[in-house]
């Protein structure tokens, strides 16, 4: 923010550069409004499929493939590294944290980060997400034709994304 | 079309399973408001900073410096720094893809490759200190290149699957 002020007052355009910052944080509010609607929406639809057991679902199902990727872990760091990834695959941040704080703990040996640690950490940044539930929401707000229109390419390049990551952690995990 | 599929899956999901579809859907709507509430300060800040710097020039100068290498690459220089800010910040981000939807319209090609490589990437920096902090790791080997790889991986995809 500071480099954009002084930018402006060197190129003379102090007065904008003012303009604009208040223009922003008024169209944040706006947003916020509008975007309240449509996040209500998704996450109440989200809570649906959580309170169905679809966390459980998924952990079945990626438990497996977890333990092929991990290697030799503890049975509980495995399940919180499980739930963590199954509720940021639901867009459910506020319940994957602390899963996934605690998986970590559990993975780490001492200062230097262990395989599985790394293993996890560039999953979990890769985003796992099924449903961008808050780029839909914000394309609703914003008045998209076809909100709905990120899904599917994000879903491609989602797995993308975290195939690549994982390929390259394996490669370089005996390298550093 | 995809969002009425969506809304008729979770019912659906919630019909069988026997969940009060009600009840629930209540409560996370609830969770949403409270989240929209608690990103407004950072969207503020942010969207405050990003208007200063296109009002000042400043990101009209950046995006005409970075053309000429972003332009070989077919890359849009209006998503260079939606592209640079993605992994530091979660608001910062979400800021950005308003005002790009703003500029451009939420159905240009600018506004759906930006919102699905929100979508594919994570805020790396922010995620991966917050988790070693707290495993008290302080030797981070190759996460952090594996991270910002794949998240350029994720990048591309956009370009790749969109149509």
């Amino acid at each position: 923010m500071g480099s954009a002020v002084l930018f402006g007052l060197v190129t003379g355009r102090g007065e904008q550069v003012f303009a604009g910052m208040l223009e922003g944080a008024q169209g944040a509010v706006e947003g916020v409004l509008r975007l309240m609607g449509s996040f209500g929406i998704f996450c109440g639809l989200m809570n649906i499929l959580s309170a169905s057991g679809c966390v459980e679902w998924l952990n079945g199902k990626l438990k497996k493939l977890l333990k092929m990727l991990l290697g030799n872990v503890k049975e509980e760091a495995l399940t919180y590294v499980t739930g963590n990834l199954s509720a940021n695959m639901l867009g459910l941040g506020n319940a994957a944290t602390p899963l996934g704080l605690k998986a970590a703990k559990l993975l780490a040996e001492g200062e230097r980060a262990t395989d599985a640690l790394c293993m996890f950490l560039v999953i979990n940044t890769s985003s796992v997400q099924l449903f961008p539930s808050t780029v839909v929401a914000l394309r609703a707000a914003m008045g998209a034709a076809e909100p709905g229109a990120v899904v599917l390419p994000g879903l491609a390049s989602t797995a993308l994304s975290t195939l690549c990551g994982v390929l390259l952690c394996k490669l370089m995990e005996k390298r550093t | 079309m995809i969002l009425c599929c969506f809304v008729l899956l979770c019912l659906a999901v919630g019909a069988w399973k026997r969940v009060p579809v009600y009840d629930r859907f209540a409560e996370g709507a609830k969770d949403g408001l409270r989240t929209a509430v608690q990103i407004l300060p950072g969207l503020m800040v942010m969207l405050s900073c990003i208007r200063a710097m296109e009002a000042s020039g400043l990101m009209a100068a950046f995006c005409s410096f970075m053309q000429p290498v972003t332009e070989r690459m077919g890359i849009p220089s209006a998503l260079v720094p939606f592209m640079l800010l993605r992994p530091l910040s979660g608001s910062g981000a979400l800021a950005m893809l308003k005002q790009l939807m703003e500029t451009h319209g939420p159905d240009s090609r600018i506004s759906l490759l930006a919102g699905v490589m929100m979508g594919s990437s994570e805020t790396v920096f922010y995620t991966v200190s917050v988790y070693l902090a707290a495993a008290g790791v302080k030797k981070t080997r190759h996460i952090l290149p594996c991270a910002l790889l794949s998240c350029l991986a994720g990048y591309a995809g956009a370009f790749w699957f969109c149509p």
